[in-house]
């Protein structure tokens, strides 16, 4: 897979291919529903309803999607370059990390310093955990697979240790640190509401994302070279210096969706924040087609399904964990349409 | 005088919007006979065979083989007649061992793979033409001459009666050659039948017992070998169009716009690519370097060029010394380069014109603005490209891959030219195009020539070279071995320099 994965992205179009994909895993989880004895309309109308149900519904489902659409705008731009990152997962958790230790060993007081100071060291934090990846694989000539997915499980235990030991509550019973200081809390949308700040950085970063890749010479430069490398070098742009750059800012990206994760839902850090956040990205990329406008609705789309999730679960017993196969299902749907597309375009 | 006629061609028309790529070629192969089919490139081989495989449909002709027509065929079913053929770019796959690679897609190894027996069966047929495999090896382990020979033992196998081979010598070493004659000859006494693609006279009066000469999709000549001459073939194959261009200017009497001095590219295993090659070119001058494919001129021009890392040497455009800069800083310098892949190096296939005619000047108006792309400049640069240099093409939103490889190469010439240059580094720069279009390349070449540049052009056309190249030199095994003036230029002796059997090249390198 990983040697046919970046073929496969070759042809990045198509909403409608998103859309076929993501019926046909659906057809494919009722069959489970069916065979697991419950009735996937029930399972589906509550799922419906525990995404859009009520304003508090889909405020908690648009906080979902946010470390969705910041991750994923990063790994598709990475993508594009044909740089296969698939180090969201410990980038987001550094980035949680950087962000909560930076609350506790430099206290702020205004709020806008805190949030500042919080969400910045996220973002320096992730780039610095994605740079490391990115070096790795410059200049020890590591496939950048390896050394971003060997660096998740790292990350993983560098959060873990730092909750033993100097950021765990003390007697907590439990690995997570000490609440953070009301001024770290990202402000919230609308009063009453859960809804955070977190989803307009999103959508402020992708769109960012977008005029990057589309209307500037560094997102020209990423375009050739995720076409041809030959064609990069002899156009002058250098590849490694191109690599590190858009690793550093995936890297960020993933390290902003941590910092947001921990100063906008938990409100301290707990071991295990980023489970499953960073491979989901990936899988949001891919829907988005690598457009990161695209990523919006694909991150929002594995944020309300999640959502609903936990609802269905409550509602009919079916468990939550059948939306894991919705979304793996919707990957592997994306995947087959596009090398069926690439066979197509070969032939 | 041979009674079978294995194949006949007559009257095969095919045009590609007004070229006229095949204008009407019989072609007729004999059981035992070699038949040896001339011709530049772009003189309409290639189109030929396509068009017996099956590839292409004629516009008009007939195919008759073995007394069975073959029309609307696909390449599957002339290979299932008993045609086969070994392409210049082998079909293997080099993960795979010998035996492996001649299994795949043969229905004879079967469902359930008896590998051992075929693996006999490959060392058998192998012995009896003497193409000595190890049907056990891994193909990417194999030299080139010995994975041509598992595409012939593969058509064998296969039940090939008509072999075709692609300019199959353009890649080997004199030895190679000669096994590949070798194994020529047994082919015709078992009485098979080969049309020998080539453009090199010696091999085909060696080998062949025929010669057909395409030239601008016709056929000039027929004549069997023993009636003719090299000299003859040379000029029918050339045709009037050989001429040499008029003023040659004495590059002593200015300064040099582009020196080399003592360049060495080492490979990745520290094998010398290119060995202490120096030279200069003057503005106003075309230096063409000759040379079989592979004996370091890519890695030559790409070591100019600031893609590839020389091993030691000096490169100067003018009295600046710009061995230690990079691309973009070349390019600065006035500094061109024609790569010879299209498809993957000078152009990005899914961009448009326009992105790829700001391919690497992006960074300059009027294409950007600071760091922000300017779409009207891009747009505005193609317009004017796409008239200036006749790129037939809708518009500058076009991707690139959707245009004939013409008017592809049309855009490369026009970004490289357009730059105003005072050095143009081209390699192959004519590669795979229609005659117009390779006229075109050429006098784009000589235009720039006329305006001052100096031209380092690398070819392994001989022709095109003579007909460009104020001074011609001669690469064989990273060395550059001797360059001399246009008119000194004698064939013989530069045909043997580029095969390194001229025992002059020590006295003739400057």
């Amino acid at each position: 897979m990983l040697r046919s994965l970046p073929r496969a992205l070759r042809i990045p179009s198509g909403a409608k291919r998103a859309a076929t994909a993501i019926g046909a895993s659906f057809v494919a989880t009722a069959l489970l529903i069916l065979i697991a004895g419950k009735n996937p309309i029930a399972a589906f109308s509550a799922m419906f309803y525990g995404a859009f149900g009520s304003m508090d519904r889909i405020a908690f489902a648009c906080n979902k999607s946010t470390p969705y659409i910041l991750c994923g705008t990063g790994i598709a731009l990475c993508f594009r370059a044909r740089i296969i990152n698939i180090g969201g997962e410990g980038q987001i958790a550094l980035g949680g990390l950087g962000a909560a230790w930076v609350a506790f060993v430099w206290p702020q007081h205004s709020a806008f310093m805190a949030v500042g100071t919080a969400l910045l060291a996220g973002m320096a934090a992730g780039a610095l955990w994605s740079g490391l990846a990115a070096a790795i694989h410059l200049w020890r000539n590591v496939h950048e697979v390896l050394a971003t997915l060997l660096l998740n499980f790292i990350a993983l235990l560098l959060v873990g240790e730092a909750l033993h030991g100097a950021l765990g509550e003390p007697g907590a019973g439990f690995p997570q640190s000490s609440m953070l200081d009301n001024a770290y809390w990202l402000p919230v949308l609308a009063t009453g509401s859960q809804l955070h700040l977190g989803i307009v950085i999103a959508v402020v970063v992708a769109v960012a994302a977008h005029i990057y890749l589309w209307n500037t010479t560094g997102g020209f430069a990423l375009r050739v070279l995720g076409a041809s490398r030959s064609a990069a070098i002899y156009a002058g742009f250098s590849v490694s210096a191109l690599t590190m750059k858009l690793m550093l800012v995936a890297g960020a990206m993933a390290g902003l969706a941590g910092a947001v994760e921990v100063l906008g839902v938990h409100y301290r850090l707990i071991e295990g924040f980023s489970q499953g956040f960073g491979f989901n990205a990936v899988v949001v990329a891919l829907l988005g087609a690598l457009n990161p406008l695209s990523v919006i609705p694909a991150g929002l789309f594995f944020g309300f399904l999640e959502a609903g999730a936990l609802a269905m679960q409550r509602q009919v017993g079916v468990p939550s964990s059948l939306v894991s196969v919705i979304q793996g299902l919707t990957m592997l749907f994306v995947l087959a349409a596009l090398a069926s597309t690439a066979q197509r375009k070969a032939a | 005088m041979r009674a079978s006629p294995l194949l006949e061609m007559r009257g095969i028309v095919k045009h590609y919007g007004a070229v006229r790529a095949n204008d009407g070629i019989d072609l007729d192969v004999s059981a035992g006979q070699i038949v040896g089919l001339l011709g530049e490139n772009g003189s309409g081989k290639s189109t030929l065979m396509k068009v017996l495989f099956g590839m292409v449909a004629p516009d008009a002709g007939s195919i008759v083989f073995r007394g069975k027509e073959l029309s609307g065929h696909l390449p599957r079913e002339a290979i299932a007649a008993g045609i086969d053929m070994v392409h210049q770019h082998f079909m293997l796959v080099e993960a795979m061992t010998v035996a492996e690679n001649i299994m795949i897609g043969w229905e004879k190894a079967g469902r359930w793979l008896r590998t051992a027996e075929i693996a006999e069966m490959i060392r058998e047929t192998s012995a009896g033409y003497g193409l000595d495999l190890d049907p056990r090896a891994p193909v990417g382990m194999l030299s080139f001459g010995q994975r041509q020979r598992v595409e012939i033992l593969k058509a064998i196998l296969r039940g090939a009666e008509l072999l075709v081979l692609d300019e199959p010598t353009s890649n080997l070493s004199p030895p190679e050659i000669n096994g590949l004659i070798t194994v020529m000859r047994r082919l015709r006494a078992e009485g098979k039948g080969i049309v020998f693609i080539s453009h090199k006279l010696a091999e085909v009066t060696a080998v062949c017992d025929e010669a057909v000469v395409l030239r601008d999709g016709r056929v000039v000549g027929r004549a069997p070998i023993a009636q003719t001459t090299r000299a003859d073939l040379a000029r029918l194959m050339v045709g009037r169009d050989v001429v040499a261009p008029i003023v040659r200017t004495d590059c002593a009497a200015s300064d040099p716009l582009l020196s080399v001095e003592n360049l060495s590219v080492d490979g990745p295993d520290g094998q010398h690519l290119v060995s202490d090659v120096s030279f200069s070119v003057c503005g106003g001058e075309v230096l063409a370097i000759a040379g079989v494919d592979g004996n370091g001129q890519l890695e030559l021009v790409e070591a100019i060029a600031g893609i590839r890392r020389p091993a030691g040497g000096t490169l100067r455009i003018r009295t600046t010394d710009v061995s230690r800069a990079g691309v973009a800083a070349r390019i600065a310098h006035g500094l061109s380069f024609i790569p010879p892949d299209r498809s993957r190096t000078s152009l990005v296939s899914e961009m448009s014109i326009a992105e790829n005619l700001a391919l690497r000047d992006v960074r300059q108006p009027p294409y950007s603005r600071g760091v922000f792309l300017s779409p009207r400049g891009l747009q505005a640069a193609a317009d004017r490209l796409i008239e200036g240099y006749a790129i037939r093409a809708p518009g500058g939103r076009t991707p690139v891959h959707q245009l004939s490889g013409g008017n592809q190469q049309k855009i490369v010439v026009a970004r490289e030219m357009d730059r105003g240059p005072k050095v143009l580094v081209a390699f192959q720069a004519a590669w795979g195009l229609d005659p117009g279009a390779t006229r075109f390349v050429l006098e784009q070449v000589l235009a720039l020539r006329g305006a001052g540049a100096a031209v380092l052009y690398i070819s392994t056309e001989l022709e095109e070279l003579l007909s460009i190249g104020d001074r011609i030199g001669v690469m064989f095994r990273g060395r550059l071995a001797g360059i001399m003036r246009r008119e000194e230029v004698d064939l013989e002796r530069l045909g043997l320099m580029m095969a390194g059997t001229s025992d002059d090249s020590a006295t003739l390198a400057a």
